[in-house]
């Protein structure tokens, strides 16, 4: 294994494991008002929408659509309540056609 | 906290994280095909998954590797990524606070967007240390085995396979999040709110930055106006 590289995959170990080890630690000296609860109930939706827009249209960075029929078949599926994996493999189906047929 | 027996609050774990599999399987997929193309050994490649698992990062490390960036560089970039898991492990952990801490330690590394996403919108009386530690087994196991899969078979898949799994990770979000809006307005509202300020943000600053701005930021403005009592008793899917 070229060292360099094992440098740089423990590095980012290391990194990345550090914040999201410290709220194990420190999350019984914390205590939280109903406005700051309320506040990380908030977050993962929040988060959620910022993690979908804007990089759902650039899935696919050179056709538009691709990111759009796919993130509104999910979408539609979604809002009727399907499972997830449903949404997921539609989803995919169809960008698979839409490549298959333009 | 969860009154189910340990067992079946692993496997309730479990079952929630089945869907991440198709998100996360294609997306290993496209990352080893990536670290290959690199120049990373097949071993290297998996060896990356197993000890960061953080996926956005690893893809932008191994792109910044082919643009040769000094190590300090990506490492760097990778910790200002995955400062987000600082938020969400936040969350993750509020809802298993009275257990050891070493169940904590080892469960936190597991938090990525997506077991994240899942956790803090189950049911509370479903979330304990063992229902997050049967959904990261399933979430960590499928990101390993998309990478190795991706590794080995770099060579073979065609390319309208790979493309078509692009869409996965966003059509899991959307899944995810669209049934928790259905019955409330406001939510949503702030959803759109802060997919418009994503949006804009994201062409002014780095995107990891505007994701964490946005992500704080929305959730700020949510406080004020946003109603969340009986959300979860709604949420009678996943």
């Amino acid at each position: 294994m070229n060292t360099n590289i094992l440098i740089l995959i423990l590095g980012m170990a290391i990194v990345t494991y550090i914040p999201r080890a410290m709220p194990a630690v420190l999350i019984d000296k914390m205590k939280f008002t109903p406005k700051a609860e309320k506040f990380l109930r908030l977050i993962p939706y929040t988060a959620m929408a910022a993690l979908i827009f804007p990089g759902v249209f650039s899935v696919d960075s050179a056709r538009l659509e691709i990111g759009i029929v796919g993130g509104t078949v999910a979408g539609v599926l979604a809002w009727k309540k399907l499972p997830v994996m449903v949404c997921v493999l539609a989803a995919i189906a169809a960008d698979f056609i839409l490549y298959l047929v333009i | 906290m969860s009154n189910k027996n340990p067992k079946a609050q692993y496997f309730t774990g479990v079952r929630a994280g089945i869907p991440v599999i198709l998100g996360f399987v294609p997306v290993g997929i496209a990352y080893a095909i990536m670290a290959r193309q690199a120049g990373f050994s097949a071993f290297e490649t998996v060896f990356m998954s197993i000890a960061v698992f953080a996926g956005a990062s690893q893809m932008m490390a191994v792109g910044m590797y082919v643009q040769g960036a000094s190590i300090i560089a990506m490492i760097l970039a990778t910790f200002i990524l995955n400062l987000r898991h600082l938020i969400m492990s936040t969350c993750v952990v509020n809802r298993m606070k009275n257990e050891p801490t070493k169940r904590k330690l080892l469960a936190t590394f597991g938090v990525t967007d997506e077991s994240f996403a899942i956790f803090t919108t189950e049911k509370k009386e479903n979330c304990s240390g063992l229902y997050f530690l049967g959904l990261i087994t399933v979430t960590y196991s499928s990101w390993i085995a998309g990478s190795a899969i991706g590794a080995i078979a770099s060579d073979f898949l065609p390319a309208i396979v790979t493309a078509s799994l692009g869409i996965a990770l966003y059509a899991m979000f959307i899944g995810i999040l669209i049934p928790n809006l259905t019955h409330n307005l406001k939510l949503g509202l702030l959803v759109v709110l802060t997919a418009v300020c994503n949006s804009i943000l994201t062409q002014l600053m780095a995107s990891s930055w505007a994701l964490i701005l946005s992500t704080l930021v929305c959730a700020a403005i949510g406080v004020f106006f946003v109603d969340l009592d009986g959300q979860e008793v709604a949420d009678d899917e996943h």
